[in-house]
């Protein structure tokens, strides 16, 4: 009779230890879809968006603001600087969130999908550290400066997010059909900003 | 296989909307609302009866969101100066008044629903941003002229 019971609280257990594994392993793979879809939109966002060459120029090069000094009212002045600034930070945030979450999918996940070498890995991580790095200090210098105070950052700063977008392209390539490429924006982080 | 060639025909559909079409609207800002003017406010969906006579609903409906999207893409690389232009003669060839023009634009923001569907959240801001400046440009340059 004893034997029974331990046989019977033994088997409950096992189970009961099974469907935790089970829905552990679902979770987890659950959790690396949802931060491989986060990282394309992502690398998504920054390719075409973000780090197109002809928008980062047209924010941060000076051809605007030479324009707006030579025709306008100073009222006019004042509130493009404003929009302008907005703009700036606007778009070290929206930068910011994205290599955040590219850095995610690095150091969580791209181990178990893509092979990628401890030197490769060593060097995007301090990659993606200079970049956190450099949109604080962008923040602070476009919110305290205006924005055309850091154009010299900016295009350091999207050069190398050029190549961590492509190293994070080569570790989310299984998701393209054969022969193509994710975004297919070899420019991204090519920008001309004077 | 069945995709490539959906594809290519939606080729052939932005190539005919571009010759036929974008052609004979002569700014990217009148383009940019044409295109918007064809969408289902509801739906997201492009219709163009002609262009979906040709080559079917859907293909018509994918190569005007791509040609959306373009001059979305193209208005949004436009300097300050060109947008300006843009502004003004887009202004001067609606039926609208000067004052009229001003105060809608400035009041209902008209340009918020002329973005293609899924465009990046930031160059939306952006392109919005442009034409706040650009109307307050073009208001400034209205008074100056009736001062």
């Amino acid at each position: 009779m004893m034997g029974l019971a331990l046989c019977l609280v033994s088997g409950a257990a096992f189970l009961v230890l099974l469907s935790l594994f089970a829905r552990g392993s679902e979770t987890g793979s659950n959790s690396t879809a949802e931060a491989v879809i986060e990282a394309r939109e992502a690398l998504r966002s920054l390719q075409t968006a973000l780090l197109a060459p002809e928008l980062v120029d047209r924010i941060f090069a000076k051809t605007d603001l030479q324009f707006v000094r030579a025709a306008c009212s100073r009222r006019v002045q004042e509130k493009f600087l404003s929009e302008r600034r907005t703009i700036a930070l606007t778009w070290v945030a929206h930068f910011r969130q994205q290599l955040l979450s590219l850095k995610q999918f690095h150091t969580t996940h791209a181990r178990r999908i893509a092979e990628l070498n401890p030197r490769a890995e060593l060097v995007l991580a301090v990659d993606f550290a200079a970049l956190l790095l450099a949109c604080r200090i962008l923040q602070l210098t476009l919110y305290l400066r205006g924005p055309y105070a850091a154009s010299g950052m900016v295009r350091r700063a999207t050069g190398i997010a050029g190549k961590v977008c492509e190293v994070s392209e080569r570790s989310l390539a299984f998701l393209n059909p054969p022969g193509t490429h994710l975004v297919g924006h070899g420019s991204a982080g090519s920008s001309a900003v004077p | 296989m069945a995709a490539a060639a959906e594809r290519c025909d939606v080729q052939g559909a932005v190539d005919h909307v571009r010759a036929r079409t974008l052609t004979e609207i002569p700014r990217l800002l009148d383009q940019l609302i044409y295109l918007a003017s064809l969408r289902d406010y509801n739906s997201g969906l492009y219709y163009h009866e002609g262009l979906a006579d040709r080559f079917g609903p859907d293909v018509a409906c994918q190569a005007l969101a791509d040609c959306h999207r373009e001059v979305c893409r193209l208005l949004l690389a436009c300097s300050l100066d060109e947008l300006v232009g843009q502004m003004l003669d887009y202004m001067r060839s609606s039926r609208a008044t000067s004052g009229d023009f001003i105060s809608a634009w400035k009041d209902l923001e008209p340009y918020r629903a002329a973005v293609p569907v899924r465009t990046e959240q930031f160059s939306a801001q952006f392109l919005f941003s442009n034409l706040r400046i650009a109307l307050a440009i073009t208001e400034e340059r209205l008074a100056a002229r009736a001062a």
